[in-house]
């Protein structure tokens, strides 16, 4: 589902390794707000956009410039500007013009819905080396359905149509669920349309913070997300076995992507953790230090990276998609196995086994 | 020739990337991995350089042919060229 072709995927591969290899914070994610002004179903984050409490726990962007700076200093090169919704924030551009200008490779994620005239207008002169625009749905009935807001799609595409007009570098992401599925070829159609990249995502997680969530219920059948799976890779030219979560050797240790070792998260109030599923450890680079934050991640993650006894002896892990953070959502630890992933594990590894 | 203000030079694990801002963003949509003649030709280009002279640099700083080293930093500056990251 990249959408950068094969030479450049390549280079940002390498540098994610050289990075790894080195312990280099490279690549920040800071969630602007955890406040939205859609309520999508299935997010793992969303507040409601007026929620006061939350509002004055978030930085100010001069917090944010001072933390951006230090984490810079401390080897940050790539850096995320999520929510929630972004441009939700009345001062987000007191932040994003001064950040395009301190060569970071920056990308924005928002729903679009907030892009008037004007604040296209100002992207255009600060701009961003992507945004990620979210569709969750190609009708005004699903993409309300989804997020609760009747008007949302007509006023997304008038977004993304703001955004291209000034040849802004975007591409369209999409959440699937129950909601949404049978209209992916149609989502597919409007970025295609736009001329823009698609890409695609279908395991909804539960909450980070553990509160109720709608995810499970509106999940894709694993044999749907499966499926999807084994077009998507033929879609890129892969070959259908690998499907592959986590070939070994990086297996062998839980934590088998960048986070915690290359990457790391900011939430909004400015405390750091591994990933945006897993809320720890939360030491706050403007009390302690960029560097000391980013030790004490880099400390969590080596002293967690034992997988537990279940995931280790088993043989289809290569075939399972299970970390700390989705072990932590559903269990409560770092290291359970995760019911619901261990089936579709297996059904993974039977496909594939069976040559599907 | 000489390079540009808008592209920054970052290190990535030890790799050296241009990172373009401004509408050069737009221009070039990613980025610049240079290898270490790439990097040593970026940092000369900090003042006016011509071609002979950054082969002569570059024959100087790496064991390599006049020859192919002027083909190097024609292809690299040619490439510089193309997205504007160095004016004449
Ligand atoms: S979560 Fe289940 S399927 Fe995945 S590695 Fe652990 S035991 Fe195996």
């Amino acid at each position: 589902m990249s959408p950068e072709p094969g030479a450049y995927r390549g280079v940002l591969d390498r540098l994610a390794r050289a990075a790894q290899a080195k312990g280099q914070p490279y690549n920040g994610t800071i969630e602007l707000t955890a406040r939205c002004n859609l309520a999508c179903r299935m997010c793992y984050v969303r507040l409601p956009a007026n929620d006061a409490a939350a509002r004055a726990a978030e930085l100010s962007a001069a917090q944010w410039l001072e933390v951006v700076a230090q984490a810079q200093a401390g080897g940050m090169v790539f850096l995320l500007i999520t929510g929630g919704e972004p441009l939700l924030r009345p001062d987000f551009f007191e932040l994003w013009a001064p950040l395009t200008r301190r060569g970071l490779m920056l990308t924005l994620y928002t729903n679009a819905t907030l892009v008037t005239e004007s604040v296209a207008e100002r992207l255009a002169a600060a701009p961003p080396s992507r945004i990620g625009v979210t569709l969750y749905g190609a009708t005004a009935a699903t993409y309300e359905a989804v997020t609760g807001q009747p008007d949302g799609l007509e006023r997304c595409l008038a977004g993304i149509e703001r955004l291209m007009r000034r040849g802004l570098p975007l591409v369209v992401r999409s959440t699937l669920s129950t909601y949404n599925v049978d209209e992916l070829e149609a989502m597919r159609a409007i970025a295609a349309d736009f001329g823009v990249p698609f890409q695609s995502s279908w395991y909804l997680t539960g909450r980070a913070d553990r509160q109720p969530s709608e995810a499970a219920a509106c999940r894709l059948s694993d044999s749907c997300g499966l499926d999807l799976e084994a077009e998507d890779r033929e879609r890129r030219g892969l070959p259908a076995a690998e499907g592959r979560r986590t070939p070994p050797p990086a297996n062998a240790e839980a934590f088998y992507c960048a986070a915690g070792q290359a990457s790391f998260v900011l939430d909004p109030s400015g405390a750091m953790h591994v990933c945006l599923d897993l809320r720890q450890p939360g030491a706050r680079p403007l009390e302690v230090g960029f560097e000391a934050a980013w030790a004490a991640t880099r400390a969590f993650v080596a002293a967690h990276n034992e997988l537990g006894a279940e995931c280790a002896a088993c043989d289809v892990r290569a075939w399972c998609g299970r970390c700390p953070a989705s072990s932590m959502i559903e269990t409560g630890t770092l290291t359970e196995p995760v019911p619901a992933l261990c089936e579709l594990a297996k059904l993974r590894a039977a496909r594939e086994t069976a040559g599907v | 020739m000489q390079r540009v203000d808008e592209f920054i030079l970052q290190d990535v694990g030890g790799e050296a990337i241009l990172v373009p801002i401004g509408q050069k963003v737009v221009d070039l949509n990613g980025l610049i991995a240079l290898n270490a003649t790439g990097l040593f030709l970026w940092e000369q280009l900090a003042q006016p350089r011509e071609v002979g002279e950054l082969a002569d640099l570059l024959c100087g700083e790496f064991e390599v042919e006049p020859a192919v080293a002027r083909n190097d930093v024609l292809a690299f500056t040619q490439r510089l060229r193309e997205i504007g990251a160095v004016i004449e």
